[in-house]
């Protein structure tokens, strides 16, 4: 006769674990995965930089799509998948995209600062853009720092800029995820990169890498997570996706990160309305265009008081804010930004003529 | 047997998650200091002091040993973005002159496209006045056949002139004739009073020479 035990242990579920270990296994055994881009076209090529077109599976806004993305990491967190591409996403809803991709600064491009970025890399991809697409009008997307980017770029062109969109941008630098002191030491000369920078030229990407990794040192839970959900291949390709892209820093040049030091972080001069752009004043009062602002509420990088004044600082008249339950990379790697995006931008873009 | 699952990672999951957070947030407590700012300033100078250091070695060591350091790649890179951006100069004045040429060309094709109606007009015009030629010479043919007409309206006159002449001479012909009738009639009167006296002779018995 069985003896019962007093305490119920449930079933483990066996093909589920051996399903579990084999992803282990493989992830730990195989390279990380590869991604594949959406179709695209090549459009214009300088130094590093790359502007990239996808053309609309079916077009049914003529104005085009310009994607600006953060100097920190790569934009291929935009195209990451098939399923949850924000560009696939954005191109099956009828747009032309561009992509400006800043590609990785070498040693030889320490003296990029914004104002080269904005004036000879960013406008002139944008002129490109515009002579490529043969359209009046172009909608600009800034997604993190390129959100600050788009936003002083748009206050200084004199380009046909429609509808200007940022996502999880920092604005006001007096503010933001790190401890205070640090920011407080920023600000009072306490810690200066100067010397560093000139000494390395363009900051290494492990550099910039471990930078951020510091808002959050230990960083366990994500294995955990896999390890736990390992047995779900959709999350697991999912998982490796982003890990890959969060290890994929981008090194730094040094004159564009001096600038956002000391003139953004030190002095917060885009707030102020002092910043200097190519002699031209970055007042972000002078964007008028209908805008849309993105934030995200579980941001481990950008605080949504860093975003929050752009509001108030341009005079568009048609202007939106958004907060969305997301974190910062999950915007983009879950692919809801594309119908946010849509959402807004559709009635604000010049339809197709039948 | 339970048909309920065992996950034993969701536990551990969550614990990691907890402890995680907590141990983020306690490093972070303990490094937001200014002194931590200060060290890690202190400890950045260092390792740039170092750096530049270890660079400038380099350096010498390379230019004793004639061989390219990272500084002259550096420039000729520079060189070559230097000809990117003259090339891109040189696309933007192509577009320029692009665009100029197509304003021409619009411009040619407006005036083109005037000049085409301008010449349908005129062979609209062409074929109205050639019709019209085609009139007038038919008008002509027809005032040439009434001149000839007319001319031969002249000789008929003349004719009926000469007619008229003729017929006046016979008129005056008539008249002599009238004349001479009129004399023949004198003459032949007093022939008649003669045998009207005779015939009342007779009738009278009188015999002229019974």
């Amino acid at each position: 006769m069985a003896i019962e035990s007093p305490v119920r242990m449930p079933a483990l579920d066996y093909e589920k674990e051996m399903k579990r270990w084999s992803q282990v296994f493989k992830i730990l055994s195989e390279d990380g995965p590869k991604i594949e881009h959406s179709p695209r076209q090549l459009v214009w090529r300088k130094n590093k930089t790359t502007l990239w077109y996808y053309a609309a599976e079916e077009k049914k806004y003529s104005t085009p799509l310009f994607f600006v993305y953060s100097l920190l990491n790569k934009p291929y967190i935009l195209d990451i998948s098939p399923e949850t591409s924000v560009i696939a996403g954005l191109t099956k809803r009828g747009y032309d995209v561009y992509l400006l991709d800043w590609g990785t600064p070498g040693y030889e491009d320490g003296d990029i600062s914004f104002d080269t970025y904005i004036l000879d890399y960013l406008e002139k991809g944008v002129k490109r853009a515009l002579r490529h697409s043969g359209e009046d009008e172009i909608s600009v997307v800034g997604y993190c720092l390129g959100g600050t980017i788009a936003s002083i770029f748009a206050s200084i062109t004199d380009l046909p800029i429609k509808n200007l969109i940022v996502a999880t941008v920092p604005i006001d630098f007096s503010t933001g995820i790190g401890p205070e002191k640090w920011l407080e030491g920023m600000k009072n000369g306490q810690f200066e990169i100067d010397r560093l920078v000139d000494v390395y030229g363009t900051i290494p990407a492990d550099y910039i890498y471990y930078g951020m990794k510091s808002l959050a040192p230990i960083y366990v839970s994500p294995y955990v997570g896999l390890m736990s959900r390992a047995h779900d291949s959709k999350y697991v390709d999912r998982w490796r996706r982003m890990d890959k892209w969060l290890n994929d820093a981008t090194p730094f040049t040094g004159a564009a990160l001096k600038q956002m030091f000391n003139e953004l972080y030190k002095e917060n001069k885009l707030v102020k309305g002092e910043l200097v752009i190519g002699g031209k004043k970055a007042d972000l009062s002078k964007i008028d265009c209908p805008f849309f602002a993105v934030s995200s509420a579980n941001d481990s990088l950008i605080a949504e008081s860093q975003s929050l004044p752009i509001m108030d600082l341009v005079s568009s008249e048609d202007k939106t804010y958004k907060l969305v339950e997301a974190g910062h990379v999950s915007l983009a790697l879950s692919g809801m930004f594309a119908p946010l995006v849509d959402e807004w931008l559709a009635p604000r873009s010049t339809k197709v003529q039948e | 047997m339970s048909k309920e699952k065992y996950d034993p990672y969701k536990g551990f999951r969550d614990l990691t998650g907890l402890w995680e957070k907590q141990m983020n947030s306690l490093l972070l407590a303990w490094a937001d200091n200014s002194e931590f700012v200060k060290l890690s300033n202190r400890s950045m100078a260092t390792h740039s002091r170092y750096m530049e250091l270890l660079k400038k070695n380099q350096e010498t060591m390379a230019n004793l040993m004639n061989i390219p350091t990272k500084s002259d790649v550096q420039n000729v890179a520079k060189l070559t973005i230097q000809a990117e951006e003259k090339i891109d100069a040189l696309e933007e004045q192509i577009w320029n002159l692009q665009d100029s040429f197509t304003e021409i060309n619009k411009g040619n094709m407006e005036f083109f496209g005037e000049l085409v109606s301008l010449s349908k007009e005129m062979k609209t015009e062409l074929e109205k006045n050639a019709k019209e030629l085609r009139e007038t010479k038919k008008v002509k043919a027809d005032l040439q056949k009434l001149r000839k007409e007319l001319s031969d309206t002249n000789v008929l006159i003349a004719e009926l002139q000469e007619l008229r002449q003729g017929l006046a001479d016979t008129s005056s012909l008539k008249s002599e004739l009238q004349e001479l009738k009129q004399e023949l009639a004198q003459y032949q009167e007093p022939k008649t009073e003669a045998k009207v006296e005779k015939k009342e002779l007779e009738l009278a018995g009188v015999g002229l020479g019974k």
